[in-house]
């Protein structure tokens, strides 16, 4: 199920921001046939007082595609200040979190609990298992104030169908809200809305927020024609990465989504990201005016009205504290979350293409900002203020257009860089320092002999070999290949009708590129016998007895074969990289006594062991030489060193332990084809500005950074997030508006340079309580979990549980104390934007990052991936989904494809259940010991789990359970844009034990269950205020 | 004269004295050291071969020879050298008076010896090609064409490896069949055997050893690896061909100011090294082919840009060439590691430009390498050269390895050293003398290459002090020599040449004449020439042409026959008569008068002197001239300007050009063509008969002389009248008679010369 969001620029710049849903549309989407999931929509009624007269719709909307169906609470985002904020300071006014209460969870704690006590009116728990609301629908024995809301008993505070008869109050007077009756239910009612037995998650109706404002549902595509990856637009002038959709599904031919290979196509290629399916609201309600941007885990559909979409850029509080001191109070962090290629869902309109010729995009002659929606054109236009900076510009004259009786320039609806959040500008000549480069993709592959002998060589050659047809089209894409085991090998392909030369370099102390060209080639020029030898090369070393593996000088010999360009280089290792610069050696053993010894300096092992490979990156980088690493390997490789060399150059680790040559080389493949067709850019740098009022305090993520105020990319792509954290320098006024706007400079890969710029604009408030209505869980969560990721490396594992858990309770207290302080001290009071946040603390202190056990190259990984996880991947990383796949078969086709997701509570697995665990990385399947031999059968064609091997390849087997089954894997693949590595957790199986230890709500050895750790964040908080 | 060739002929020594001046005293006297150009692979088919091993003294492991006295009675025989009485063993049981073993008998002073049991298996020969590709286009075409042809030529079961370098070293992996493969070593760093070792994989599978080297199949270094580079010649033949046809040019760029980047140094470094890892002992050559000057890391002889002139001998003189002092060490020490691992270095320099033959001169002098020094790949001195060196025939090299040679000689008489291309084991003993020249301070040397024409100078010193009255002029008054040569044949076998000669002594002041009967006056010219350009190569400051003049006067002084202060009376013996000839264009060749020639060339022509036999020093020293004519049949005419004539045919033959010098009228007839019309015969005879014997020449000549056939007046005429007597100049009275010719030069002419001599000697 999806909603619709319409990003409503901000209220301070209301002139310029139409008013959105129209009626036309409605009507026109009334027309179509129900959608697919129709039994769970409701029929949306327009509410009258939301629309606006379909003559104000600016022009440029009216032919919007997306806007079918009438929004079901088409709220119209009044302008700020319209009504009143509901405060919640009071009390909270709870929205029933207990949507879904959880059959058999563990009896609750004698402590007295509050509910959360949501201070918005009704955020929706985010689409995956809360288990607060667990606790909620244990809760009747507490009192708390904050109620619990009898969610199925009153159809949810929002949005089922009866809602949707009342207009809900969005952004509406308090009274709407009201209304909905959900504030302030005695504890009675809680008992009464414990529905267990109910429906899980799926009791909860879909809510049909929309989005920010004027929101529109929206019809489904979901309809089967929709390629995976959101390559429905077709404008291919104005593709997001300059170029054709590189999505799978577009191709001809191609219809298994990405992820297919291996398994077969979805038959129906669901829609893109987001939970699918009613299960849950898809995102919380349009908190405040229109400034809670939906969940990012939910799915919804972006209107650029002004505010960039939130899958872009994501602050982790949605109004701005006026000052540093309120900030600090509240003890939240405040950073923007910029993926500035995040995949676009695909109804969504393309990102606009802007050309200014000559002059080049106009920009603040003070700040330099870029030209965007939020600047204020005044003085019949001859003067634009500057929305970060305030600076009067004058504007120039090949650009003046009069203003409007609205005070908007009259051409604003046709420039997209004044009405669109999100756009991107043709990069002039003051922007080049060279002529862009090409795309240029060199491979570098381990031979030695491990690597042969575990297949990963024959792997990663044919995981190339597959991806050739991948690469960018054209003349400008080159390719290049070198293998190498204690030694260098390169390959000069071009010898017309003869074989490729193979040109060693066996210095790997100090490396060189043994030709100076023909090396690297066009594509075109030599995918033959590219493939031929891609081909030869794991026979070509089969007796290869090599066992030493010169990672970093093969990737020094690599760089400087692409030097003179830049590219993207590509490495397949297997082994520690035991000779040659940048070797290393195996501190894991060391490392593994000093864990147990309890030694304090045991998280030195997970710091890079010197700057050889640091200094080698910062040159990478500044040849805009993006590294990616495959590491395919059986044993330690101190991924703590290698990750290094990716994340200072915009790439990644790809991880594969332990590797097998049975189920690991289709994720080898689809990872490297994922890698080579994202959108993404090349040579590129990114500067975050924001008002006045803030600084950039600092970013974080994968990147070079050489001065303070920029960053270099060598390689920018879809899954890459960078975060920026601010400071205050200033005050903000009240009801004043804080812009941000990133600026990504870069190349596509077809060789045009581009300025992508990203908006958004958001209010000021110098009340607590709003900050606390308004702060975006996940992206606060986000940023938590990058912290702790930093921290790993310096500080002692129980430092980053103590810091984590600190923050937590420091939220908390904050909220307890400045916005809850009329409760009872007996209870614990959460704030409803951020009732999952104890939640997610908890598993983040029980992931694999932060526990205690496990390898030391686990831990590193899961750092290196985290510092540039996207907001949407990193809750369920920590946070893991757990569905049973045993059942799919009870499920009708027209459920959503996933089916609900469980609790991460032992209580939930059945003794003959088959269940699915994913984090967006791995997917591990337990099997438990009373499963029906034919289920099994069914599943995997085996009937037995005696001698299965624990890496599983899923294939799909001709019966309903096994599409099922296969359906719901690819379909989370999709969404996770990652192919899970499919693991077979047994029961007595140390694959077992770890499985149980990703239930985190469970108490483990190491850590709290969730109800312990909720008494204890109480007791912290108790403790702190007297 | 005739008696020293029949010797040399059997024994392949000759001496400069053959009737040594006895003591200390006598010796230095005498002038010309007392020395011996010996050859050691001398072809003669009448040298047995014995498939036994030698019978050696025990006490100075001198082998059994014809001057060894037999007691056949006790089965008893005494030692030359040492006068030790040895047994015979049991396998000499038989020996009697009329079964005497081959090596007693008197015409055997020279053997070989052949044990077939103790040389176990036969290693093949190793080529390793070493190819430049810094070259015009043009050049490489000419190249690949000759080693296509050398390829072909290889013998079958020899190993062949092939480098290529440029920019970069590549050495290229022939047992790789899938795909060409080569290992890319960069130019600008010298390269070490262990980092080899190391870094081709010849370790794969095994903990390098903390001590001692490991190399060759025996000492760990396995087969297989071995065979990835040195592949049979039957084997690789096809790879080896689609290399050659690959050949390209160094990829690198090279700005139009610059002069290509070529690691000549570093390839060679590392062609030694693959040699020493793979097959250290077995006969192995590295056969460089090089196209221009070094110019890139170590052992280069000159910076990049154009506008740095390369070092001429001035340069040299003054100390201002950089890079020659460094560059020589350099390949001194690849050298030495040759010679350590028993291998050759070979030079084929085709180039306008030098390439640095100065340098490696060391090297290649030091291990017995072949040196070829021409203007192109496509010159027929290069071309031909090579072929001769595969090519089967009745004059062909004989190329040989890996020998070792020792001197033994009697006890009054010790080693100074040798002038040739060999290097000293410093293997020290009673034997060796104080005084150094060339590779001394040793009774053994290696020669890692050798041919049939290979001649070593063997420098002598007599340690004899006594006076020579105290000498018992009684029943011993002969010296004897024996040189033994092991050496791996060129079908592959070890063998040992045992050559042991007697010389007769005197002492005293009344052996002047005896003396003279036995001076070798070319003998002496050669020697003379090696330790002139020895010392003009080891001396600072050293001025040769006074040296030379210094010692010609004093030699005449003391052999000629004079009355003093009367320089008309003075006379020389016969036997000493063209020796001053011989040192007037001594001190008008190349090798003296080196401003002429580049630093390669002189190091070239020196390196061919040191390594050619006494009859070929001597055309090198003074050329011989044949004089072509209607008059006469072919005959040896005056290496003099009047030996031009409009009517004569002239053949100079200067060991390295072989020049065809038509007279005036006879290019005038020629040019009329005249030889094609009836009734001409004898003309177009005339014009032939000085091409086929230049033809004989040079088909025997290695390197290949250069041809250059020119009329007179023309400009080639240069190679001529570089090399006549200057007696008629500009400057002359009488002008040359008509056909004749003059020469512009202000240097002296021999009549000159001569009566300086004259002059000087009767004082």
């Amino acid at each position: 199920h999806k909603t619709v969001l319409s990003a409503l620029s901000c209220p301070a710049c209301s002139r310029q921001i139409p008013i959105f849903p129209s009626i036309p549309v409605v009507a026109a989407s009334m027309s179509r046939p129900p959608p697919p999931f129709t039994p769970q929509n409701p029929t949306p009624a327009p509410r009258p007082g939301g629309q606006s007269p379909s003559s104000t719709l600016p022009a440029s909307f009216s032919n919007l595609q997306i806007s079918r169906a009438p929004p079901p609470f088409a709220s119209v985002g009044p302008p700020q200040g319209d009504g009143p904020v509901p405060s919640s300071i009071r009390g909270p006014q709870a929205p029933p979190p207990g949507a879904r209460p959880f059959p058999g969870s563990p009896s609750p704690p004698g402590s007295l609990f509050a509910c959360p006590a949501p201070s918005v009116q009704q955020s929706p728990p985010f689409g995956a298992p809360p288990a607060a609301q667990s606790l909620q629908q244990q809760r009747p024995p507490f009192n708390g104030p904050p109620p619990v809301l009898p969610a199925q008993v009153q159809r949810a505070p929002f949005g089922g169908p009866p809602a949707a008869s009342q207009p809900l109050p969005y952004g509406g007077p308090p009274a709407a809200v009201s209304q909905l009756a959900p504030f302030g239910v005695s504890p009675v009612a809680a008992a009464q809305s414990a529905p267990l037995g109910a429906p899980r998650y799926s009791a909860a109706q879909p809510p049909q927020f929309s989005g920010l404002s004027g929101a529109v549902s929206r019809p489904s595509y979901s309809g089967g024609s929709i390629p995976p990856f959101g390559a429905a637009r077709a404008p291919s002038q104005q593709g997001p990465y300059g170029g054709p959709p590189q999505f799978g599904g577009e191709r001809p031919g191609l219809q298994t989504p990405l992820f297919g290979a291996q398994t077969a196509p979805a038959s129906q290629p669901p829609p893109f990201m987001g939970v699918r399916g009613a299960n849950a609201p898809a995102f919380g309600p349009p908190g405040w005016q229109g400034q809670t941007r939906p969940a990012a885990s939910s799915e919804f559909i972006v209107k650029d009205t002004g505010n960039c979409s939130p899958r872009l850029m994501r602050c982790t509080m949605n109004q701005i504290p006026c000052t540093g001191d309120l900030l600090t109070t509240s003890g939240m962090p405040l950073a923007i979350m910029v993926q500035p290629f995040a995949l676009p869902h695909p109804s969504e309109e393309a990102i606009q293409l802007v050309d200014f010729g000559e002059m080049g995009p106009i920009r603040c002659s003070r700040c330099k900002a870029y030209i965007n929606p939020f600047m204020r054109f005044v003085d019949q236009g001859k003067i634009f203020i500057c929305n970060l900076c305030g600076f009067s510009n004058d504007t120039p004259r090949e650009y003046l257009c009069n203003l409007g009786p609205d005070g908007r320039r009259r051409d604003a609806d046709d420039r997209p860089e004044l009405c669109r959040g999100t756009v991107e500008f043709i990069a002039t000549k003051e922007f080049l320092v060279r002529e862009p480069m090409p795309a240029v993709y060199f491979f570098l592959v381990d031979v030695s002999m491990n690597a042969i002998q575990t297949g990963a060589t024959a792997a990663a050659c044919s995981a190339i070999s597959q991806s050739l047809s991948d690469l960018p089209e054209g003349p400008r894409t080159m390719v290049g290949i070198a293998t190498f085991d204690s030694t260098i090998h390169f390959y000069s392909l071009k010898r017309a009708q003869q074989q490729p030369l193979m040109l060693i370099v066996p210095d790997i102390q100090d490396v060189y590129t043994p030709l100076q060209m023909d090396l690297i080639l066009p594509v075109s020029e030599c995918r033959d016998s590219l493939e031929q030898l891609l081909e030869s090369i794991p026979s070509m070393f089969e007796n290869n007895r090599v066992a030493d593996s010169a990672f970093g000088a093969a990737m020094k010999a690599g760089f400087l074969a692409m030097k003179p360009t830049g590219g993207k280089l590509l490495v397949f290792q297997s082994v520690l990289p035991s000779v040659g610069t940048g070797s290393l050696s195996a501190r894991e053993t060391e490392g593994r006594s000093n864990i147990s010894s309890g030694d304090k300096e045991a998280h030195k092992l997970l710091q890079p062991v010197d700057k050889t490979l640091k200094t080698m990156a910062l040159e990478f980088a500044e040849y805009q030489v993006c590294v990616d690493v495959f590491l395919t390997t059986q044993s330690y490789t101190d991924v703590a060193s290698i990750s290094v060399v990716p994340s200072t150059t915009g790439g990644r680790v790809y991880y594969y332990f332990p590797f097998s040559a049975l189920s690991d080389p289709a994720k080898l493949f689809n990872d490297l084809r994922w890698n080579i067709t994202r959108p993404q850019g090349l040579e590129a740098v990114m500067r975050v500005r924001c008002s006045q009022g803030l600084q950039v305090q600092d970013y974080s993520g994968n990147f070079c950074k050489r001065v303070p105020t920029d960053i270099d990319l060598p390689a920018i792509d879809s899954d890459k997030t960078i975060m920026v954290s601010f400071k205050h320098d200033d005050k903000f006024q009240e009801n004043s508006e804080c812009g941000f706007q990133c600026a990504l400079l870069y190349t596509t890969v077809y060789g045009q340079r581009r300025i992508r710029v990203i908006n958004i604009s958001l209010p000021c408030t110098s009340m607590l309580s709003n900050l606390f209505r308004c702060a975006d869980l996940e992206a606060q969560f986000t940023y938590v979990v990058k912290q702790a990721a930093n921290g790993i490396p310096s500080s002692s594992l129980s430092q980053v549980r103590d810091q984590v858990t600190s923050t937590c309770i420091n939220i908390l207290q904050s909220y307890r104390q400045y916005c809850a302080s009329v409760s009872s001290s007996g209870q614990l009071i959460l704030p409803e934007a951020l009732k999952l946040l104890p939640l997610y603390t908890l598993a983040l202190t029980k992931s694999i990052g932060l526990r205690n056990d496990g390898r030391l190259d686990d831990r590193s990984y899961w750092v290196s991936i985290v510092s540039s996880v996207s907001v949407s991947l990193a809750v369920p990383l920590v946070f893991p989904r757990m569905i049973a796949l045993h059942d799919l078969t009870s499920r009708d086709d027209e459920d959503p494809l996933i089916p609900n997701p469980l609790t991460l509570n032992s209580e939930n697995i059945q003794d003959n259940g088959i269940y699915l665990l994913e984090n967006g990385e791995d997917g591990f399947i337990h099997v438990r010991n009373a499963v029906n031999p034919a289920t099994l059968e069914q599943i995997f064609g085996f009937s037995s789990l005696a001698g299965a091997p624990n890496l599983l390849v899923l294939e799909q087997f001709d019966n309903v359970l096994s599409r099922k089954v296969n359906e719901v894997v690819n379909e989370i693949r999709r969404q996770r844009c990652s192919y899970l590595r499919l693991r077979l957790c047994q029961k007595g199986d140390p694959s077992g034990d770890f499985f149980r230890s990703l239930l985190v709500e469970d108490k483990a050895p190491g850590g709290l269950s969730y109800v312990e750790f909720l008494v204890h964040v109480h007791r912290q908080i108790q403790s702190k205020m007297t | 004269m005739s008696e020293f060739l029949e010797l040399e002929a059997r024994d392949g020594v000759r001496m400069t004295w053959n009737v040594i001046p006895g003591t200390k005293q006598d010796a230095a006297s005498c002038v010309v050291p007392v020395s011996a150009i010996y050859t050691p692979l001398n072809p003669n088919p009448a040298i047995p071969v014995l498939p036994y091993a030698p019978l050696r003294c025990r006490i100075c492991r001198s082998i059994l020879n014809p001057f060894s006295v037999a007691d056949f009675g006790s089965k008893m025989w005494l030692c030359p050298f040492c006068f030790q009485r040895n047994h015979f063993p049991q396998q000499y049981s038989a020996v009697s008076q009329s079964n005497l073993p081959t090596e007693l008998y008197p015409e055997c002073c020279t053997v070989e010896y052949m044990a077939t049991a103790e040389t176990g298996p036969v290693s093949p020969p190793v080529f390793l090609f070493v190819v430049d590709t810094c070259m015009i286009e043009e050049e490489i075409g000419y190249l690949k064409s000759a080693l296509a042809q050398a390829v072909e030529l290889l013998p079958d079961q020899s190993l062949v490896g092939f480098i290529t370098f440029g920019t970069y070293v590549q050495v290229h992996e022939l047992g790789f069949g899938l795909l060409p493969k080569s290992h890319v070593f960069k130019g600008t760093k010298e390269i070490k055997k262990d980092q080899i070792l190391e870094q081709m994989g010849f370790l794969t599978g095994k903990t390098k050893p903390t001590t001692g080297v490991i190399t060759g199949a025996r000492d760990g270094v396995s087969a297989e690896s071995i065979a990835r580079f040195l592949l049979p010649a039957s084997e690789c033949e096809f790879i080896l061909n689609s290399l050659i046809e690959e050949l390209q040019k160094d990829p690198w760029p090279v700005s139009a100011d610059q002069r290509a980047s070529r690691c000549t140094g570093a390839a060679l470094s590392v062609a030694a090294s693959l040699l020493g890892i793979c097959v250290p002992g077995s006969g192995g050559r590295i056969m460089a082919f090089i196209g221009g000057p070094s110019t890139e890391g170590p052992g280069s002889i000159i910076s990049k840009p154009l506008s740095d002139p390369i070092r001429s001998h001035k340069d040299l003189d003054k100390g201002s060439a950089p890079l020659y002092n460094k560059a020589v060490k350099f390949y001194e020490e690849i050298g030495n590691q040759l010679v350590h691992q028993g291998h050759v270095l070979d030079l084929f320099a085709c180039a306008l430009d030098q390439v640095g033959v100065a340098e490696m001169k060391v090297a290649v002098e030091r291990t017995g390498g072949i040196v070829v020094l021409a203007e192109s790949f496509g010159h027929s001195v290069f071309k031909d050269s090579l072929r001769h060196i595969f090519q089967s025939s009745d004059s062909d090299l004989g190329l040989s390895f890996n020998g070792i040679f020792e001197i033994n000689c009697s006890k009054d008489v010790k080693i100074q050293g040798i002038i040739g291309p060999c290097t000293s084991l410093e293997k020290k003993g009673p034997l060796s003398s104080d005084t150094v020249i060339g590779q001394g301070n040793t009774s053994a040397w290696k020669m890692c290459g050798l041919d049939r024409k290979t001649s070593l100078c063997i420098v002598f010193d007599m340690a004899k002090k006594d006076a020579p009255d105290a000498i018992g002029q009684s029943q011993n008054n002969l010296f004897y020599f024996q040189f033994l040569t092991y050496y791996q044949h060129h079908d592959g076998q070890m063998r040992l040449r045992s050559t042991t000669i007697s010389r007769r002594w005197v002492a005293g002041s009344g052996s002047v004449q005896e003396l003279i009967t036995g001076f070798d006056q070319e003998a002496a010219a050669a020697v003379m020439a090696r330790l002139v350009s020895f010392k003009m190569e080891a001396e600072v400051d050293f001025d040769p042409v006074r040296w030379l003049d210094r010692a010609l006067i004093s030699l005449c002084s003391k052999f000629g026959d004079y009355q003093k202060e009367a320089p008309s009376s003075f006379s020389l013996s016969p036997r000493l008569s063209i020796f001053p000839q011989f040192i007037f264009n001594l001190r008008r060749s190349q090798f003296i008068q080196v401003f002429n020639n580049s630093p390669d060339e002189t190091a070239y022509f020196r390196m061919m002197l040191n390594r050619e036999n006494v009859a070929n020093a001597v055309v090198m020293i003074q050329p011989s001239l044949i004089s072509y004519s209607f008059q006469s049949g072919p005959e040896p005419v005056l290496l003099d300007v009047s030996a031009i004539a409009g009517d004569r045919i002239l053949l100079l033959d200067s060991y390295f050009t072989v020049v065809i010098f038509h007279g005036i009228t006879i290019a005038q007839w020629r040019k009329a063509g005249y030889q094609h019309q009836e009734g001409h015969e004898v003309f177009a005879q005339l014009l032939q008969a000085p091409q086929e014997e230049a033809d004989s020449i040079i088909k025997e000549r290695f390197p290949v002389p250069r041809l250059v056939v020119c009329d007179q007046y023309g400009s080639q005429a240069r190679f001529l009248l570089a090399k006549l007597n200057p007696s008629v100049t500009y400057d002359s009275d009488t002008p040359p008679p008509p056909g004749g010719d003059m020469i512009f030069t202000d240097d002296a002419s021999f009549q000159v010369f001569m009566e300086h001599l004259q002059r000087l000697a009767v004082q």
